[in-house]
C-alpha cells in the first residue's frame, strides 16, 4: 500500500520525458524517471521514497530493446533483467542479472533501475564497469553518450532530469573469457556477501565487486595486484584486499571480517577459473 | 465396487484443492464488506521504552479519520497471564509493539494517520536474551507481575523475569549421576524467528446494536476467542460469534489472539462498527507472536557401555516481553524434556523468560523441535565422549512400552510407536553402515548426521471436538467440523474417515471449510496434529448414529429388522439379501410412500470427542498424563560441505516417522516434507537479527529468508505403522513431526564434519567459520 498519491505519465519521446520532468520541476512536483517500478512500490510503502508524479519511460521507442548496431550491443536501460538473462548475448551479463533478486522482480526490474536505484548492490553494473562501456544519456538535447567509468563513482551521477537510455558494450567484451560468482549469507536466495564479476582481456584479469562496501566498485589498483603473475594467487588477492575502496560492511548479511574471508575466497576461485589450474 | 470405496490410506485430492489451484480461495482479508472501516497500527521502534508522550492533534486534521486509540489503560489480556495491554500503554517491551491505532474510512487514510502520531520515548536498558533475563541483576520487565491475575497451574516468580516454571523430577539424579561413568554437557542457544505464513494475519470485528461481537479473522483458535472475550471483557460466549474462512498458513503463529482485541477495541471505538485489521508484513514477523528461541544446558549420564542414567536440564524459553502462549509452550518443553529415551532419573527446570523480544506464539512442534536441538546435540557429544556410534547410543536407550517419560507415564505400544524400527530403517535408507564421513574431490566431504523424535499433545484436559452430519436429498452428506483448514488437509481426511464408514462416494460428502462457532461445532483449537485423532472420532462417532437411524428407519419399510441391515454404496440393503433396498436418498430426507404419507425428516446427527484420562502436571514433580500418544522417529541428513569456505549443502533429509496409519498417503507425505522443509530452513537459515538495543534488524523477507523453492534437499520418507489404538484407524499426529528433528540432525551433520560441537541456531556459514576458527562474534 503506497500511502500518497502521484501524478503518471507515459511520455513516448525522450524529449517529451524531459519536458515533463522539468515541468513537474517548475511546478515544485518530486518527480522521478519510473521504469520498472518495483523500488516505488517497495520502498513507497515504507515511506522511503516519495514523488508526487512518476514519468513512466517504458513508452519510448528502443527504450526497452537489445540489439547490436555497428561495433556495439545496444541494451536500452528499460530492458528487464529478465530480458537480458534470455537474450543472454552478454553471457556474463546475464549470469550476473539472473542471480539478482527473484524471477518474478527481475521480470520487472530493469537495468537501468537497477543500477541507479537505491538499493546499494546494484549489481547489474559490475559487467559494465568491467566492459568500459559507454552510459547513453537523455537530456534535453537528445542522448549525449559517456564512458561509464566518468558517471560512475560509487554511483552513477547524473544531472537532474537526465536518465540512462541505453547502454553501449564494445562486442569483443561480449565473448571473452569471464566469470561471474555470488556468495551469499546462505544458500541460493537473498542479497549478496559478495559478487564478483571478472574477464580476461589480453591475459589481464579486469574486476568488479558488490556487497563488500556499500557501493559497487571496480578498482584499477586491486586489479593490478591480482595480475603481478609471477606470484601466487593468494599473495596477489591479499595484496589486492590492501586497497578496498571503503569500509567493509557488517550487517544482517555478515560481520566485515566474514564477508573479507568471503572476498578471498571468491577472488581465489574467480582467478582460478579464469587463468585454470596453472595460473596464466 | 467395494475396493473403490475404501477410503483410509488413498491419496484423495484435497477437497479444497480447486478453490486454491484457481487462486479463487478466499482468506479473511478477501471479505470486502461495504460499510467496514480499516485500522493501523503505530509500533514501537524501540524494544524498551517508556512512552514519554503521544500527540494526535495532527492525525484529526485528515478527513476520514474515526478514532484513534492509545495512551488508554485498556484491560490487561494474555493467554494465562495478563500481563499485556493490547495497546502499550505507557511502556513498550518490544520492538513492533502496537503503540496506537488509527480507524479510517480507508486504509490509506488509516496509514496516514498513523504518519501523522507524534510519540516521544525514553528508552530503558533491554533485556536482550533469556539467559540474561535470568540473571539477578537483570532489569525487570514485569515489577507489578504479582497484580497480574492469571489462570491456575501458572508458576510465575514476582520480582524476576521469570514468568512460569515448570519441574521434572523423575527417579532421583545425584543417584543417576552416581550411576553414570561419563557424563557430557552441553549448552545451545537460538533466537526467536517467524512463522512467515504466506497469509498475514487479519481480523475484522463489530459489535451489533444487541451486544453481540462478530469476528472475523485468520485464526487457528476461533473457539478460543469466544472463551477469552468472556475472561477479558466479561462478555458471554454465546455473544461472540467467530468466523474463520481458510488459512493461508498457520503453524502455530495463529493460535495466539490479537488483532482480534485490537479489532474489537477499535469497532468499540467507533459505535460498534465493523472494523478491519491487516497485518503488513512487517507487522506480521515482529508486531504478532513469533517463533519462541531457547537457551538450554543438557547434562547426560551414561555407564560406559552407553546406558542413559540421568539427565539434568535447564531451559530458558525466550518467551518474549509477554507470556502469552509461551507460558503453555514451555510446559509443552518440560512434558517432553528428554529424547525419547529410557532415562530412569530425570531433573528439569524449564523456564519461560521474560525478555524485550517480540513475544511467542505455538510453532509446529511446540517446544519440541526446540528442546530436541538442545536434547540431540546432547546426544552426539555424548556419543563422542563414549566413542560410540551416535545411531547405536540411540538404539540402545530407545524408549520402549513399559518404559516411562519424564512426566512418569507408563507407556504401551498403543501409546508409544515403535522407535527402534525407526532407528533400523532409517540405518538402511542412509546406509549408515557406510560411514558417517565420506572424503570427496576439492576439499569437499559428504557427511551423515542423525537424530530421533517424538511428541506428544499437551491439550487442556477438558478438550473437546465435535462433528454434524447433516443430509442431503440426493443422499449426500454435509460435513460440520471447527476444525480450521490451515493447509493441512485434514477436513478432506474426515471426509476419507466418514466415506470409508458409510461406504460412501467420496464426491458425496460436502465439507464446510468456514468455520462459524454459532454454527459449526467446536473442535479447541487447530493445533499439535489433532484434528485427524479427535475430529476423527467425532466423525466416527456421528456416522454410527447416521447409520443407526437409517436402519431405524429402513427397517419398518424393508420389513427387515434393523440389526439385519447394512449401510452402504448409497442404500440401506438386507445383509443376507441385497436385493432387498432402498436408497439413503430416499430415506435420509424422510421417506415418502405413494400416498404422500410421510414418515421422518432430515437426518441430523452428531459426534463428539474428549480425550479420557487427561490430568494436570504436578507443580512438584511434573508427574501427570498429558497427552495421549506419542509419535516417535528417526531423521538423518546428508550433507556436502565445502571445507575451506564452510559452505554446504543438503543433500538428502530423511524422515522415518510411526505415524500409526497413513490415512491419505500424498497428504501425509506432503505435511511430512512440508515439515522438513520448515525445520532446514529454522536450522539453517532463518532467525530474527537482534542489534545490542533488542531492534530485530531483519523484519522483512527481503532479509529474513525461509527455504525457497529449488533450495530444497532430495527428501525420503518413510512411515512405521504401529496403531494408537484410540485413533481413527490407529492414526497418529503427524502435522508437526517432520520439522523436530531437522535442526539437530542438521547440527550433529556439521559438527562431525567439522569436528567441533556447534551450539547455536540458524547453522549459516559465518558461524561454522567462526567456531572452526575460533573467531569470537
Amino acid at each position: 500500500m503506497i500511502p500518497f498519491n502521484f501524478q503518471y505519465s507515459k511520455p513516448q519521446t525522450i524529449q517529451e520525458a524531459v519536458r515533463q520532468f522539468y515541468e513537474y520541476n517548475r511546478e515544485n512536483k518530486k518527480a522521478f524517471y519510473f521504469s520498472g517500478g518495483t523500488e516505488l512500490i517497495t520502498l513507497g510503502r515504507l515511506n522511503l521514497v516519495y514523488a508526487d508524479a512518476v514519468i513512466d519511460l517504458k513508452g519510448i521507442h528502443e527504450y526497452s530493446s537489445i540489439f547490436f548496431y555497428e561495433n556495439y550491443l545496444v541494451i536500452g536501460g528499460g530492458a528487464t533483467l529478465t530480458a537480458i538473462e534470455e537474450a543472454n548475448v552478454f553471457p556474463l551479463l546475464g549470469k550476473t542479472a539472473s542471480e539478482i533478486a527473484d524471477r518474478t522482480s527481475r521480470n520487472k526490474i530493469t537495468i537501468g533501475g537497477n543500477i541507479c536505484g537505491q538499493i546499494f548492490y546494484r549489481e547489474a553494473i559490475l559487467p559494465l564497469l568491467i566492459s568500459d562501456c559507454l552510459l547513453g544519456i537523455s537530456e534535453a538535447g537528445g542522448i549525449v553518450y559517456q564512458p561509464i567509468h566518468k558517471i560512475f563513482n560509487k554511483q552513477i551521477h547524473l544531472k537532474e532530469g537526465e536518465f540512462i537510455f541505453s547502454i553501449l558494450i564494445d562486442k569483443m567484451y561480449v565473448t571473452m573469457p569471464f566469470v561471474s560468482i555470488k556468495r551469499r549469507k546462505q544458500w541460493d536466495v537473498g542479497y549478496p556477501l559478495v559478487t564478483v564479476a571478472a574477464i580476461k582481456k589480453e591475459n589481464l584479469i579486469r574486476m568488479a565487486v558488490s556487497g563488500v562496501c556499500p557501493f559497487p566498485f571496480r578498482s584499477l589498483e586491486m586489479e593490478k595486484a591480482l595480475n603481478e603473475k609471477g606470484l601466487p594467487v593468494e599473495e596477489r588477492v591479499e595484496t589486492a584486499l590492501r586497497s578496498m575502496p571503503g569500509p567493509v560492511l557488517s550487517d544482517v548479511e555478515g560481520s566485515a571480517e566474514y564477508r573479507l574471508f568471503v572476498l578471498k575466497n571468491t577472488m581465489i576461485d574467480a582467478i582460478g577459473e579464469l587463468e585454470g589450474e596453472r595460473g596464466v | 465396487m467395494k475396493n473403490e470405496l475404501d477410503y483410509i490410506g488413498k491419496s484423495v485430492i484435497r477437497k479444497d484443492a480447486l478453490d486454491k489451484v484457481t487462486g479463487e480461495a478466499k482468506y479473511t482479508n478477501d471479505f470486502q464488506e461495504a460499510g467496514t472501516l480499516h485500522a493501523n497500527l503505530l509500533i514501537s521502534p524501540y524494544a524498551h521504552a517508556n512512552i514519554v508522550s503521544i500527540d494526535f492533534s495532527e492525525v484529526w486534521k485528515i478527513p476520514g479519520i474515526k478514532a484513534v486509540l492509545g495512551d488508554e489503560p485498556y484491560p490487561l489480556v494474555g493467554e494465562e497471564i495478563k500481563d499485556r495491554s493490547p495497546i502499550a500503554y505507557k511502556r513498550v517491551r518490544y520492538h513492533g509493539e502496537p503503540v496506537a491505532v488509527v480507524v479510517a474510512e480507508t486504509p490509506i487514510i488509516a496509514k496516514r494517520g498513523v504518519d501523522a502520531i507524534k510519540v516521544s520515548y525514553e528508552p530503558l536498558p533491554v533485556v536482550n536474551s533469556p539467559r540474561e533475563a535470568f540473571q539477578q541483576d537483570a532489569p525487570l520487565l514485569h515489577e507489578d507481575m504479582e497484580s497480574y491475575e492469571k489462570q491456575e497451574r501458572v508458576y510465575p516468580i514476582p520480582n524476576t523475569n521469570i514468568a512460569n516454571l515448570n519441574k521434572i523430577r523423575k527417579g532421583n539424579i545425584e543417584q543417576g549421576f552416581m550411576e553414570s561413568d561419563v557424563v557430557a554437557e552441553f549448552t545451545i542457544s537460538f533466537h526467536p524467528s517467524d512463522h512467515a505464513a504466506m497469509e498475514t494475519r487479519c481480523a475484522i470485528a463489530e459489535i451489533r446494536p444487541d451486544g453481540t461481537v462478530i469476528f472475523t479473522t485468520s485464526s487457528q483458535a476461533p473457539f478460543a476467542l469466544k472463551k477469552l472475550m468472556k475472561w477479558y471483557f466479561g462478555i458471554e460466549p454465546g455473544r461472540v460469534i467467530v468466523k474463520t474462512p481458510i488459512v493461508g498458513g498457520a503453524y502455530g503463529g495463529k493460535a495466539s489472539i490479537q488483532l482480534e482485541v485490537i479489532a474489537y477495541l477499535a469497532s468499540k471505538a467507533t459505535g460498534g462498527r465493523p472494523v478491519k485489521l491487516f497485518n503488513t508484513r512487517e507487522e506480521d514477523m515482529i508486531t504478532s507472536p513469533v517463533h519462541i528461541g531457547l537457551d538450554a544446558t543438557v547434562k547426560l549420564g551414561a555407564t560406559r557401555d552407553g546406558m542413559l542414567k540421568a539427565a539434568e536440564i535447564q531451559y530458558l524459553f525466550d518467551g518474549g516481553a509477554y507470556s502469552d502462549k509461551a507460558v503453555d509452550i514451555s510446559r509443552a518443553g518440560a512434558v517432553d524434556c528428554t529424547g525419547p529415551y529410557r532415562i530412569d532419573h530425570v531433573w528439569c527446570n524449564c523456564y519461560c523468560m521474560y525478555t524485550n523480544h517480540p513475544y511467542a506464539s505455538a510453532y509446529r512442534g511446540y517446544g519440541h523441535s526446540e528442546v530436541l536441538f538442545a536434547f540431540e546435540r546432547t546426544m552426539d557429544v555424548l556419543a563422542e565422549k563414549l566413542s560410540m556410534d551416535p545411531l547405536d547410543l540411540r538404539y540402545k536407550n530407545a524408549i520402549l512400552p513399559g518404559d516411562t517419560t519424564p512426566t512418569q507415564v507408563l507407556l504401551d505400544s498403543s501409546r508409544v510407536g515403535n522407535l527402534p524400527l525407526c532407528i533400523k530403517r532409517l540405518k538402511e535408507l542412509m546406509k549408515w553402515g557406510e560411514g558417517q564421513i565420506n572424503e570427496m574431490d576439492g576439499g569437499k566431504i559428504r557427511v551423515k548426521g542423525a537424530c530421533c523424535i517424538w511428541k506428544t499433545s499437551t491439550f487442556d484436559p477438558d478438550a473437546t471436538s465435535g462433528v454434524i452430519l447433516t443430509f442431503n436429498p440426493d443422499g449426500s452428506i454435509n460435513l460440520m467440523s471447527g476444525v480450521v483448514e490451515i493447509g493441512t488437509g485434514t477436513k478432506t481426511v474426515l471426509a476419507q474417515i466418514l466415506a470409508e464408514r458409510m461406504k460412501i462416494d467420496i464426491n458425496m460428502i460436502h465439507v464446510k471449510m468456514l468455520v462459524d462457532t454459532q454454527t459449526v461445532p467446536e473442535h479447541w483449537k487447530t493445533v499439535g496434529s489433532r484434528g485427524t485423532f479427535m475430529a476423527g472420532r467425532a466423525v466416527l462417532a456421528a456416522a454410527n448414529d447416521a447409520i443407526r437411524q437409517l436402519k431405524d428407519r429402513a427397517a419398518c419399510i424393508l420389513r427387515a429388522p434393523a440389526e439385519d441391515l447394512q449401510v452402504g454404496y448409497g442404500k440401506v440393503y438386507v445383509a443376507d439379501n441385497p436385493d432387498f433396498s432402498i436408497d439413503i436418498k430416499d430415506l435420509a430426507y424422510g421417506y415418502t410412500f405413494p400416498n404422500g404419507n410421510t414418515i421422518g425428516g432430515q437426518i441430523i446427527v452428531s459426534g463428539n470427542y474428549t480425550i479420557p484420562h487427561m490430568t494436570y502436571i504436578d507443580p512438584e514433580t511434573g508427574k501427570g498424563d498429558p497427552g495421549p500418544e506419542w509419535t516417535v522417529g528417526a531423521q538423518g541428513m546428508e550433507v556436502e560441505l565445502d571445507t575451506r569456505n564452510y559452505t554446504y549443502k543438503i543433500l538428502k533429509a530423511y524422515s522415518v516417522i510411526d505415524i500409526g496409519k497413513v490415512l491419505n498417503e500424498k497428504a501425509a507425505l506432503g505435511q511430512v516434507m512440508g515439515a522438513m522443509s520448515m525445520g532446514i530452513a529454522f536450522g539453517g537459515r532463518e532467525t530474527f537479527v537482534f542489534d545490542d538495543y533488542g531492534r530485530v534488524l531483519n523484519p522483512q523477507l527481503r532479509t529474513y529468508r525461509p527455504l525457497h523453492y529449488g533450495e530444497q534437499p532430495e527428501y525420503i520418507i518413510e512411515f512405521v505403522e504401529t496403531p494408537h489404538l484410540a485413533a481413527p484407524y490407529g492414526a497418529r499426529g503427524a502435522g508437526e513431526h517432520g520439522l523436530l528433528g531437522m535442526p539437530a540432525a542438521l547440527g550433529n551433520c556439521l559438527s562431525s564434519a567439522l569436528g567441533v560441537q556447534l551450539n547455536k541456531l540458524p547453522l549459516v556459514p559465518e558461524q561454522l567459520w567462526r567456531i572452526s576458527n575460533e573467531v569470537n562474534q
